[in-house]
């Protein structure tokens, strides 16, 4: 069988790009030498919020525009996506947070404590006030790359470990190809995960912190999600003691229920980014290279790998290609 | 422009570089506002990493470095990072940071003074992170610092100079010495106020890199830098209770 | 031997530091350190004998205000 386009990592892009390309007619092979994703991929580690309009208090503008595709590719894909929205809360002693953050951002309402209520029973206790961005969504991101790889095979394509590449090849390692990729930097994210069956949380809530701000994205059946930090380090290496204790500080003060969770894991991991943390497409003699995608692998995979599809499959150009 | 331990920058504004939205926005920054030294830090390296691509951006901004303490509650924490900081960077230019207090901030004065005079004699060019105090500035000064740093208000918080007397008169007692307002500074009116009160130079990074537009707000704070030492050189009036017309009265018509 | 690396517990077979520096992956990387809290200049490291026990602190070049 001629194979079109030979994709190399199989972390969210790699499988994005295989996924856009197979829907659109291409036959592709994916290679990665650890096979299946897990933990030595940084995707493992996401936290699978797709908040554009929230990453847009410090994201530049395409993230903005080109994140809100991504909810409704990975509906398509088979994902389970909920579209609950994002809460956004400062304690009252950080209320210019919120002020901040409202006015760098758009497609939000603000809610007083009752609002608050309405939507997160547990938390109006804490908080005054909040800003609601009812179009923003998250997912489980393992479940949603397990679910590329099962529509994968369906088509016929399975992560092989080692296998010559044949066609275009689209070289999607993240940080394994900053050799291939002057000024690839990594950016180190830490996160754990949490059991707190008393805990009742439904969409992602971010609490702005001067010091310590953090999001919690509730993974279903009492699971939750904590991330904050973002780390101008390359290192992989575990989380730091004193990283984890402010981190589970500042769960704690979002909601002192999260005192009694069980810490199931913490995870820590570089994500690859360019100097404007945006990503693109770089055409290189033998490949081209999708990459920089920074902590918005899950939220900008799906409009990458449409303009990636779009050169390789009708070469048209986008605004990342270069 | 202000000459710290006999160089001479290029600009009074001293621009931190943390926080930014992206190393892209942070140089972007650094080249609209003509800043004229960038602060950095030194934190634990994972094995495999490579601090190098940070050095290369920082070297690339062309501007001196002066590397911080930041973080440190002792005097012998403080001491150690210094000399880490000068291997790693090669300059033996320090902020000195002994904080005092985890939730204010604030300098620990006492180990302040023990830390400066210990890297003095190590040969540090000792740039003092203080409050506003004289007897402090004064212990200073003799443990040898030839610059020192008052804070305008608690790091972070962008109040701007919390004690306008005290560092008017911190500024008047000794007239040569120079001196930079370091942290709590939230907006260019902030810093054309230091200037005008005769200090150096000021050393902010919060207000540029949480703003959001940093770029913008960089050249903001350079252009108030400037005024304000305009301002200073061309020597003020004197505020005055009683209002005086500044139209000539003589020859004024009567047409009641 | 066991020290403590930035803080957490790792196992060397090296004696000096330049050499622990190898064994645990720091190579060529631009890096200042100090043992149990006293500056260690790199010039020294090839020398500097390790104890079991150590606190090792492998600090390089990061942002700062």
């Amino acid at each position: 069988m001629n194979i079109d386009a030979t994709i190399l990592g199989a972390g969210v892009a790699g499988l994005s790009v295989a996924a856009e390309l197979s829907a659109r007619g291409a036959r592709v092979r994916l290679i990665d030498p650890e096979g299946a994703p897990g933990p030595l991929a940084c995707s493992w580690w996401a936290a699978g919020m797709l908040a554009p309009l929230c990453e847009g208090e410090t994201a530049e503008e395409p993230v903005v525009r080109l994140g809100r595709e991504a909810a409704a590719w990975w509906q398509a894909a088979g994902a389970a996506v909920t579209q609950a929205g994002t809460l956004v809360v400062a304690l009252d002693r950080d209320r210019g947070e919120l002020d901040r953050f409202a006015r760098r951002t758009g497609g939000h309402e603000t809610l007083d404590r009752a609002g608050v209520g309405a939507l997160e029973p547990e938390l109006p206790d804490r908080f005054a006030s909040a800003l609601h961005f009812a179009s923003e969504a998250h997912m489980d991101p393992r479940a949603a790359l397990e679910t590329l790889q099962r529509t994968l095979a369906a088509r016929g394509v399975r992560i092989e470990r080692a296998t010559p590449p044949q066609g275009q090849i689209i070289d999607c390692r993240g940080l394994a190809a900053r050799d291939r990729l002057p000024g690839l930097r990594g950016v180190r994210g830490e996160m754990a995960i949490l059991r707190a069956p008393g805990v009742g949380i439904n969409r992602t809530v971010r609490l702005l912190h001067p010091r310590h701000p953090l999001y919690i994205v509730p993974r279903g059946d009492g699971i939750y999600m904590l991330g904050a930090t973002q780390i101008e380090s390359e290192g992989r290496g575990p989380a730091s003691l004193r990283s984890v204790v402010e981190l589970l500080n500042a769960a704690y003060a979002l909601h002192p229920g999260l005192a009694e969770a069980q810490v199931l894991e913490i995870g820590a991991d570089a994500r690859p980014a360019f100097a404007d943390n945006l990503p693109r497409i770089v055409r290189q003699e033998d490949r081209i290279h999708v990459n920089g995608l920074f902590r918005h692998g899950y939220l900008l995979a799906p409009a990458l790998a449409r303009m990636t599809a779009d050169w390789v499959l009708e070469g048209n150009t986008s605004e990342f290609l270069q | 422009m202000p000459v710290f331990y006999g160089v001479e920058i290029a600009s009074p504004l001293m621009l931190g570089t943390a926080q930014y939205p992206s190393p892209a926005i942070m140089a972007e920054a650094f080249h609209r506002s003509g800043a004229g030294v960038a602060t950095v830090s030194v934190r634990r390296e994972a094995a495999g990493g490579d601090g190098g691509a940070f050095w290369d951006m920082i070297e690339g901004l062309g501007v001196p470095v002066l590397p911080n303490t930041a973080g440190c509650h002792s005097v012998r924490e403080a001491v150690t990072t210094a000399h880490m900081a000068r291997e790693l960077f090669g300059t033996d230019w320090i902020k000195l940071e002994v904080i005092g207090h985890e939730d204010t901030l604030q300098p620990d004065p006492f180990g302040l003074i023990e830390a400066a005079r210990i890297l003095c004699e190590d040969g540090f060019r000792v740039f003092p992170y203080m409050t506003e105090d004289g007897i402090l500035a004064g212990r200073l000064l003799e443990a040898g610092c030839e610059v020192l740093m008052p804070w305008g208000a608690p790091i972070g918080t962008g109040r701007g100079l919390n004690n306008l007397y005290g560092l008017r008169t911190l500024r008047a007692q000794f007239p040569g010495v120079p001196m930079v307002i370091d942290a709590g500074l939230g907006m260019p009116s902030h810093a054309a106020q230091a200037m005008e009160l005769g200090f150096d130079a000021v050393l902010l990074n919060t207000a540029v890199a949480k703003a959001g537009a940093p770029a913008a707000m960089a050249e903001g704070f350079a252009r108030a830098l400037e005024a304000g030492r305009l301002a200073h050189e061309a020597d003020p009036m004197e505020p005055r209770d009683m209002a005086a017309p500044s139209t000539p009265v003589l020859g004024l018509a009567e047409l009641e | 031997m066991r020290i403590t690396v930035n803080g957490e517990s790792s196992q060397i077979a090296a004696e000096k530091l330049a050499a622990a520096l190898d064994e645990l992956g720091y190579g060529a990387a631009r890096v200042a350190t100090a043992v149990n809290g006293e500056f260690v200049p790199a010039a020294m490291r090839a020398d500097h004998a390790l104890c079991e026990g150590d606190r090792l602190e492998i600090l390089a070049p990061r942002q700062g205000g």
